[in-house]
């Protein structure tokens, strides 16, 4: 159940397969941001593997002493590119790898290209999708839906990297999704069609309960990806943005040349592992740890190096130096940009009301904070609108809603009429008509009373009282008690006992917070495993 | 279930989640799960099922390290805040996901299209045999004409009023052209020719598959034709209508392209361009390198760790030729890198871009493997940790007897054990004394006196220990103990102070044993200095004596007289040097064991002079017990040597001063790097070092140059250092970082003169 190794695991196998020598591996520009989310280029580059290209870029010279790895989606294009690779072939021999299914004539028009025999290997391998952490998942699908429709293309695009992560992970899931929402319904209907199309590949080893695949869909909560967060990850995308590992920071003022874009992997960046769900105000502190140690050992280096011992530490310690003083001079300068980015835009105050607006019910004071921070200069436009949106997905009915008048005070502001416009697309889109389950009251009597003790307790941390809607729905799912009129399952048989293997997939876009409540449920829930999975990863901006 | 872990109870081990009983293994915790508990929460199983994927992923990691390493780390950060569930981190290593092959359906599509293809390239090829068997140039033109219609039969003119390629009309200018292979028709434009030599090329390289052609010296011959051709184009516009081709052969493009693709296959069956060669010799020395480094690595840390094991010859051997490859790599690599750099024609940027790959992952494999290559000890170093470790299994030993002592608590045991165990630990530095001595190369008085340095602490911490029991007893108020205590501790002062003293008769026995080193050193150089004067003057002669010596050693004075005689051309020259013991031969050749007897009277103690001539390997306490008395022994009673076979290595060394010399002259240090300090493992054969100069010289380094073979080491460390930086400013440059590469430049600078005086300074 753990997507990076899965495609790791992909990729490490199409290497082994070639053999020794020299080799370039052919991508496509999907597949090349799946491999570089698993492997970092050293780490490839130990395995042979000297060039990358792309299978659409004409300039590539013939080298007859490489081997080629070809992994690409099975598209019509990169099908004639192929072809065309084949028939005039660069490379000694082709080791092909589809990341999905693909059709038999296509298999037959690559054969029928491949005259001269270069061709030693055709197989699926399917590392459709892009693996951000162990548990999380994503397609990098923007603008998935046209209203409250799939776009066909992203369905059957969404579909197959569904399935393919369904096949790499080896389940044949039971289906689940959100009633109130068609497009989860369609793509429950199409995963399920492909599972029955290509049983033979779906037989798996069956265990004793079988997985469960849950559709969902984000307009059941739409205020999450509004919310500002303070974890590391998700600051960094909320603010930075994340986008496959990669943090562009050209606009940071004053940034260096080789910072402009940094990588954030959890995967061979220890402090980023360590970090990426703690809270800002830890990584703060972490950071200075960073930096202390970091400090301990940098004076010894600069200082002139006297005796032969002191050479010899020098060079022994040099690599680690070196990575060190690269892993601190990227973590210093993200967390630098990341803390000027929060005074700013006045970030802290901000949040606080957000967390208040998603939280609290108090109608009068949500209303009062929000109108007096967008008096406040600091504020952005876009934080002012959002802080609008969330006001107006709240108390959308309540009595006294003053939606208008706040509308009134963003064009006051001067907020561009994008932004303005964005207020009411939110509201269709995750206002109360279309939200299958309440977001905002609570439901039944012990969430009530939860709800109280919290209040008696006091909040911890005002800027994270908020809980992803989505965790209440896995804590359910996982003593068995979601309900099904809610969320009904596709097909007659249903599942008796709680389920063990879970994956949540969600229509729109997941968001870091909410692959920080799936961390937290597969740390403390034992023998439970979730993977959360979503068309993107969300920040505010959307 | 999950708060039995809560991070504030931190427990190890294999718990059982629900008794919190420790249980050994994780097998066992699983069997007593099973018998204790069965039948409870599933929770538990899930728990147990955690820990089981946590036992195996450990297991992982200890099995295959490469790999995981990133998520190793990223796993330890959070063990420490684990609570109850599984980290996505530590979920079991994700099997390989399905997979499914179209290769026997792509296979199956591909041999039928293959097949079709080859049938129709044979059949060309064997009409190009047959259209190029019999000779062009001495044939009517009507006749190959007949010939070339009986290959392949023609398409009728008439049939095909355009031609198929371009669609031009054919007319009396727009002639209609046959391909001779395939018998169709084209015009003139679209016509290809095929040269003779290419035909031949294609025709005998699919006769013999072998390839028996070597150079693809005929592959520009397609420009060679065509040029042949333009020529002969010119000749033949005067004759239009005889369409004679004397080396040619006409074909269409379908043809043409067909037989080209044919040989560039064959082209690239032959041809291995540079780059594939160098790397794979690279990826040879790296396999090398997989191979050679963990066994060093082993070694590196046994001999760190002061066990002698293996031998630290064996294992700097080892190093430098694991850093030779290393050499290699790097020097293979930048080959790689500069490869056609400066051709005319500069090369695709890919194959730049794959050369500058491959050199960066040299570079990186070259940085994580050199790094993790430990260095070793100098011989010093090795030494003081052999010590060390043997001191420390002495103390622990001690220390093991000391609490089996305590936990009797009858004092009058304790007592006796006491003295036992004091008189032991003073026997045992005598017993012990000579064995590191001789190791430790007599050049190193000190070293003997840091055997026994440490001998009194047993004792000093005895009496530590009675005092302090001698305050509890009294403590207690327990008078009759605290008195036997007291008894004790003063039998104990006594003894300390009596090994106090003897410790001080040893330190001036042996301060007045390094002054009769030095005396003995500086005799040696006097004696040196002559020698040279003499070898310059015959070099083969005192050679063939130093051998005589050698093998005779106990024939004494007549012998010795003999060599005088023997010296011959230089007589006078030995005769004259004053200061000298040389001129009589006897005196010179027993001088060292002579003053050895001369020396403090402890026999044992005696022995240094000689030490530095041991070899290091060979701590054979017969082989010592034999050089003290053929020390005191040697004029008296000449036959003794005949037992001690093994003298004849130590031989060289008495013979040293003469030998030496010889050796030492002509290459003093600039020839042997690091030899002297690698070739003692193997002692030469007896008769070896007399064959060849330059044999005598790890002897000579031995007994006088000790420091420099410390040197050397260093010297060594200092080139590997020097390299290593290199490679980190070449890195850092790389990366454009400036102050680094600042800091880098000018240590390698410190360093370069560092070698230097190093190398100038023994000169």
């Amino acid at each position: 159940m753990n997507v990076v190794f899965a495609v790791k695991q992909y990729v490490s196998k199409m290497i082994e397969d070639s053999g020794p020598g020299m080799k370039v591996l052919l991508m496509d520009k999907e597949t090349t941001g799946i491999v570089s989310m698993v492997y970092t280029q050293s780490e490839i580059l130990q395995k042979e593997v000297y060039l990358f290209e792309r299978i659409d870029s004409q300039n590539r010279e013939i080298m007859k002493h490489l081997k080629a790895i070809c992994f690409l989606r099975p598209t019509k294009e990169n099908v004639d590119y192929l072809i065309q690779e084949l028939r005039r072939p660069k490379y000694s021999i082709y080791f092909i790898y589809f990341s999905n299914v693909i059709s038999k004539s296509d298999v037959k028009s690559l054969a029928e290209a491949d005259e001269q025999e270069v061709v030693a290997e055709v197989q699926e391998f399917y590392g459709d999708y892009i693996a951000v952490n162990p548990h999380l998942f994503s397609l990098n699908i923007l603008g998935c839906c046209q209203g409250r429709n799939w776009d066909p293309a992203q369905l059957s695009r969404t579909t197959q990297g569904l399935t393919a992560l369904l096949l790499s992970l080896k389940k044949c899931p039971m289906i689940r999704y959100q009633l109130s929402s068609e497009a989860a319904k369609r793509l429950a209907e199409c995963v399920k069609q492909v599972i029955t199309k290509e049983y033979e590949l779906f037989e798996f080893r069956r265990t004793e309960v079988p997985p469960l695949l849950l559709i969902l869909d984000r307009c059941d909560d739409a205020i999450t990806p509004l919310l500002n967060q303070w974890t590391y990850q998700a600051m960094v995308h909320e603010l930075l943005g994340i986008n496959n590992n990669r943090i562009d920071l050209s606009r940071v003022p004053g940034i260096s040349k080789d910072l402009r874009e940094v990588v954030l992997s959890a995967e061979n960046d220890e402090f980023y592992a360590n970090n990426m769900y703690l809270n800002f105000a830890e990584i703060g502190s972490n950071i200075k740890n960073l930096m202390e140690d970091f400090q301990k050992k940098k004076p010894k280096e600069q200082q002139k190096l006297e005796s032969i011992a002191d050479m010899k530490a020098f060079v022994e310690n040099y690599p680690q130096f070196k990575k060190m003083s690269g892993t601190v001079s990227k973590h210093v300068t993200v967390v630098g940009e990341l803390s000027r980015l929060v005074s700013e835009r006045n970030l802290l105050e901000v949040s606080e009301v957000e967390q208040e607006l998603a939280c609290q019910n108090d109608h009068s004071s949500a209303l009062q904070n929000v109108k007096r921070l967008l008096q406040n200069p600091k504020v952005t436009e876009f934080d002012a609108a959002r802080l609008v949106m969330l006001y107006a997905l709240h108390y959308e009915r309540h009595s006294s809603n003053s939606l208008p008048g706040l509308i009134v005070d963003l064009r006051n502001k001067g907020v561009s009429e994008k932004y303005r416009k964005l207020v009411s697309a939110v509201v269709e889109y995750g206002g109360k008509r279309v939200r299958g389950s309440d977001l905002f009251s609570p439901k039944d009597a012990v969430a009530i009373t939860k709800q109280f003790l919290k209040g008696l307790k006091g909040v911890e941390n005002v800027y994270t009282q908020h809980q992803p809607f989505l965790h209440e729905t896995l804590d359910h799912l996982i003593k068995g008690k979601l309900k099904e009129n809610l969320y009904p399952y596709l097909g007659p048989s249903t599942l008796r006992d709680r389920p063990q293997d879970i994956i949540v997939f969600v229509i729109g876009g997941a968001t870091y917070e909410e692959a920080l409540t799936v961390y937290t449920l597969n740390r403390t829930t034992p023998g439970v495993r979730i993977v959360l999975g979503g068309t993107t990863v969300h920040n505010t901006k959307r | 279930m999950a708060s039995l872990d809560e991070p504030g109870e931190v427990r190890e081990g294999f718990l059982c989640p629900l008794c919190l009983k420790d249980l050994q293994s994780f097998y066992q915790l699983q069997s007593h799960y099973e018998e204790e508990h069965s039948g409870e929460d599933r929770d538990v199983r899930g728990q147990i099922k955690s820990l089981m994927q946590k036992a195996k992923k450990a297991k992982n990691k200890l099995l295959k390290r490469e790999g995981d390493d990133r998520a190793d780390s990223g796993a330890q950060g959070y063990e420490s805040f684990s609570y109850g569930g599984v980290d996505p981190y530590m979920w079991e290593p994700q099997e390989l996901g399905a997979v499914r092959s179209h290769l026997s359906d792509f296979k199956k599509h591909r041999a039928a299209r293959i097949d079709h293809y080859v049938v129709e390239v044979n059949k060309l090829i064997i009409r190009l045999e047959k259209l190029t068997a019999f000779d062009r140039m001495n044939t009517e033109s009507a006749k190959i004409r007949a010939i070339e219609k009986s290959v392949v039969p023609w398409v009728n003119d008439q049939d095909v009023p355009f031609c198929p390629d371009c669609g031009n009309k054919f007319s009396i200018r727009n002639r209609r052209h046959h391909c001779r292979l395939c018998g169709s028709i084209m015009c003139k434009k679209c016509m290809e020719l095929i040269s003779l030599p290419f035909a031949n090329k294609l025709t005998s390289a699919s006769k013999d598959s072998l390839s028996t052609h070597t150079s693809p010296s005929q592959s520009p011959n397609s420009v060679h034709g065509s040029r042949r051709g333009s020529i002969s184009s010119i000749s033949s516009v005067s004759s239009v209508l005889d369409e004679k081709d004397d080396d040619r052969i006409r074909c269409c493009t379908h043809c043409k392209d067909t037989l080209l693709k044919r040989e560039q296959q064959i082209d690239e069956k032959e041809h291995t361009p540079t780059i594939v060669r160098l790397y794979e010799k690279l990826r040879l020395c790296m396999e090398k390198v997989d191979q050679k480094a963990p066994e060093y690595i082993k070694m590196a840390a046994s001999l760190n760790a002061g066990e002698t094991t293996y031998s630290l010859e064996h294992a700097s051997d080892l190093r430098l030729e694991v850093q030779k490859v290393y050499e290699l790599i790097d020097a293979l690599s930048k080959k790689i890198l500069t490869l056609g750099l400066n051709q005319d024609p500069p090369p695709h940027p890919n194959t730049l871009r794959l050369q500058r790959m491959i050199r960066c992952s040299a570079t990186l494999f070259v940085q994580e493997k050199l790094l993790g290559l430990m260095s070793l000890p100098t011989k010093e170093q090795f030494e003081e940790l052999k010590k060390k470790r043997k001191q420390d299994l002495e103390r622990k030993r001690t220390m093991e007897r000391q609490a089996a002592l305590e936990s009797q608590r009858r004092l009058e045991e304790r007592q006796s054990g006491l003295v036992s165990r004091a008189t032991n630990g003073e026997v045992a530095p005598l017993r012990r004394g000579p064995g590191p001595l001789r190791k430790a190369e007599g050049w190193l008085p000190l070293s003997g006196g840091q055997g026994q340095s440490e001998d009194p602490d047993p004792l000093l911490q005895q009496i530590h220990n009675i005092t302090s029991f001698i305050r509890q007893a009294k403590a207690a108020g327990r008078a009759d103990e605290v008195r036997t205590l007291q008894e004790n501790l003063r039998q104990l002062q006594d003894e300390y102070d009596q090994q106090q003293t003897e410790k001080a008769i040893e330190l001036s026995r042996r301060q007045a044993e390094e002054e009769e080193l030095q005396r003995e050193q500086l005799q040696m150089l006097r004696e040196r200095e002559w020698e040279r004067e003499r070898v310059r003057a015959a070099p083969l002669h005192s050679r063939t004596r130093s051998l005589d010596f050698q093998r005779e050693p106990g024939r004494g004075l007549r012998t010795h007289l003999a060599h005088a005689l023997d010296l011959g051309p230089s007589p006078a020259q030995s005769g004259t040097a004053p200061k000298t013991p040389s001129p009589s031969p006897a005196q010179a050749w027993s001088g060292p064991p002579a003053l050895d007897q001369e020396g403090p009277p402890q026999s044992t103690v005696s022995q240094p002079p000689l030490n530095p001539f041991e070899e290091e390997d060979r701590p054979s306490p017969p082989g010592e017990g034999a050089v003290s008395p053929a020390a005191a022994e040697a004029a008296p009673l000449p036959k003794e040597y005949n037992p001690f076979e093994e003298e004849e290595e130590e031989e060289p060394e008495a013979g040293n001063p003469f030998t030496g010399p010889d050796g030492l002259a002509p290459n003093p240090f600039e020839e042997e790097e690091a030899r002297p300090c690698l070739r003692p493992a193997s002692p030469p054969a007896p008769g070896n070092p007399f064959e060849e100069p330059a044999g005598t010289n790890p002897f000579e380094v031995d007994s006088d140059s000790g420091p420099e073979v410390e040197e050397r080491i260093e010297e060594e460390l200092l080139l590997q250092q020097i390299d290593n930086i290199k490679a980190y400013i070449f890195d850092a440059k790389q990366c454009g970082r400036l102050d680094e590469v600042e800091v880098l430049t000018e240590n390698l600078r410190e360093l370069k003169c560092t070698l230097a005086k190093q190398k100038g300074g023994p000169d």
